[in-house]
């Protein structure tokens, strides 16, 4: 099938899912959009750009505060709250990632890694001690958009219209001279530093971008599962999008998503049915990732090659 | 002069890597820096290129002092480099090579939204022909032979339309007649395009098939400089690395 028909019928399928199933399961797909687009955000930074950050999750908690905080505490009607939200979560993820990536990007590899997992506990402890403004341990609570978006299919939709459009700037990002650039320096930062590019800046600008998007799936996800805690923020949360990434294939674009989707509904239906669902994920993963080194589109790939 | 160098030196703990070195290269020269491994060459073009900082020394270019300038403002300049181990971009097509790299020196790095697979695909084919890898556009990069990676290394160097080349070692790892080829190579591109060129070589066949000038290195110094013959000649030249005789 073309890339348009493809597309189309892709479009046609998310529109048409909700429709089809219970709102426990539209609650679960509200978390396979928001988790999808956090999964590819980091992997952008991953699968293009060669940066495998431990800190990812620091934005989407970020995101998930800020609108929490947007929407309990800013003192907005809650219309007005709920709409400045995508950009509030957004801009403050994108602001954390400044600062991280500032510190984070002049090291690289391991060394890069430690420096955004610091940052991340950092970020942590802030979200366990300043509880005037965090709740702390407790998280804050009781968060629902306004009015009929309350209602889970419309929620659903209003998660779509922003996650849609979120993926396809990404999918633009790298396919653009910035995207194939951040490619180059995967491999080779040296290289392509002796042909004229900042390489450090090059890598801050993604660092930026991808946190801001992550900031944006956290604040869509905060809405949808009415709360935000500072685990969003424990660096085990870190592994979650590493974990979808890797499931779903670091080498394609939309592999992340997919990775994510598979994720989340195996821990549903794990979870539902043993406390040791965290063990039983553990074994699927396992099995799934050395079945499939290049993750499920790569056993695509290779099916259709 | 298109590169004036005084007085380079350059420490690494216990051992002077670089000892005071001068070096003036006039436009459209064809320079080789020859000299026994750990003479310091390498570290003379990592320190000349900004990616080691000199403890002394100036480096100008064209007259313009660029003592310490990063390597990415540097080739911005006008300085292109190739390496010692070769230095392209595995995962990607040649074509997607070159095609960064004309990004790069059109500072268009920071364009977001074009489809970057459009932009200079002309020009990167025209540069791929020029060093012979006209049919192995698609190519993976990493995939391609030895040679050829160095040839693509060449073509991404000249992308950046640099007026002085610096060539760490162009032929290492080649057969002794694809060496020649290639210096070959390099030299008549240069000569075209009107490109100064320094580069370091092991092979004397080599550097005495393109060289217009030699510079010879030792433990971090200049011990020797001349033409061709000169060098040749010069008794504690074929000492410490000619081999005598000659």
């Amino acid at each position: 099938m073309k890339p348009a028909g493809r597309l189309a019928l892709g479009a046609a399928a998310l529109l048409a899912l909700p429709l089809a199933i219970s709102d426990f399961w539209i609650f679960i797909a509200i978390e396979v959009l928001a988790f999808a687009l956090y999964a590819v955000s980091f992997n952008v930074l991953l699968g293009y750009g060669g940066m495998l950050s431990f800190g990812h999750a620091a934005f989407f908690g970020v995101g998930g505060y800020a609108a929490a905080i947007l929407m309990k505490k800013a003192g907005l009607p809650p219309g007005v709250a709920f709409a400045a939200l995508p950009l509030v979560a957004m801009a403050a993820a994108a602001a954390a990632a400044v600062v991280v990536g500032y510190f984070s990007v002049r090291r690289s590899g391991i060394y890069f890694a430690m420096l955004t997992f610091a940052f991340q506990m950092l970020l942590y402890a802030v979200a366990l001690k300043a509880t005037g403004l965090t709740g702390g341990d407790d998280g804050m609570t009781g968060l629902k958009p306004p009015g009929l978006l309350a209602q889970p299919l419309a929620y659903y939709y209003f998660a779509l219209a922003l996650v849609a459009p979120a993926l396809y700037v990404l999918f633009r990002l790298v396919s653009s001279p910035f995207g194939y650039a951040l490619r180059a320096l995967r491999g080779n930062p040296r290289r392509l530093q002796y042909s004229g590019v900042d390489v450090r800046a090059h890598q801050l600008a993604a660092f930026v971008i991808t946190g801001a998007f992550a900031g944006l799936a956290g604040g869509i996800f905060a809405l949808s599962s009415g709360n935000v805690f500072p685990g969003w923020l424990n660096w085990t949360a870190s592994a979650t999008p590493i974990v979808m990434a890797v499931l779903g294939g670091v080498h394609s674009f939309l592999g992340p998503a997919l990775g994510a989707a598979v994720y989340v509904v195996l821990e549903v239906l794990i979870s539902g049915k043993t406390e040791y669902w965290p063990l039983a994920m553990g074994i699927i993963i396992l099995i799934l990732v050395l079945l499939m080194p290049e993750g499920l589109t790569g056993l695509a790939r290779r099916r259709t090659a | 002069m298109i590169l004036e160098v005084q007085g380079l030196a350059k420490r690494f703990g216990g051992l002077q890597a670089l000892d005071g070195v001068d070096l003036s290269v006039e436009p459209g020269e064809f320079r080789a820096i020859i000299g026994p491994n750990g003479a310091g060459k390498s570290t003379f073009f990592n320190t000349l290129t900004g990616l080691l900082q000199p403890d002394s020394g100036r480096v100008r270019f064209e007259g313009r002092d660029v003592t310490g300038t990063p390597p990415h403002l540097l080739a911005r300049l006008g300085v292109g480099r190739t390496f010692q181990i070769t230095s392209i971009f595995h995962d990607l097509t040649a074509l997607e090579n070159v095609q960064v790299a004309l990004l790069a020196h059109a500072r268009q790095v920071w364009s977001l939204w074009p489809k970057a697979r459009a932009l200079h695909g002309e020009r990167a084919k025209q540069l791929l022909s020029l060093v012979g890898l006209g049919g192995a556009l698609e190519r993976q990069a990493g995939t391609l032979a030895h040679g050829d990676q160095k040839r693509l290394e060449l073509a991404i160097a000249l992308a950046g339309e640099p007026r002085l080349l610096l060539l760490d070692e162009p032929t290492a790892g080649m057969a002794a007649q694809e060496r020649l080829e290639s210096i070959r190579l390099v030299h008549r591109l240069a000569q075209e395009l009107g490109l100064s060129c320094v580069f370091t070589e092991h092979d004397m066949a080599v550097v005495f098939a393109v060289a217009t000038r030699i510079t010879v290195m030792h433990q971090g110094k200049v011990l020797a400089e001349g033409t061709p013959a000169e060098v040749r000649a010069r008794r504690e030249v074929q000492q410490v690395y000619l081999g005598v005789p000659a």
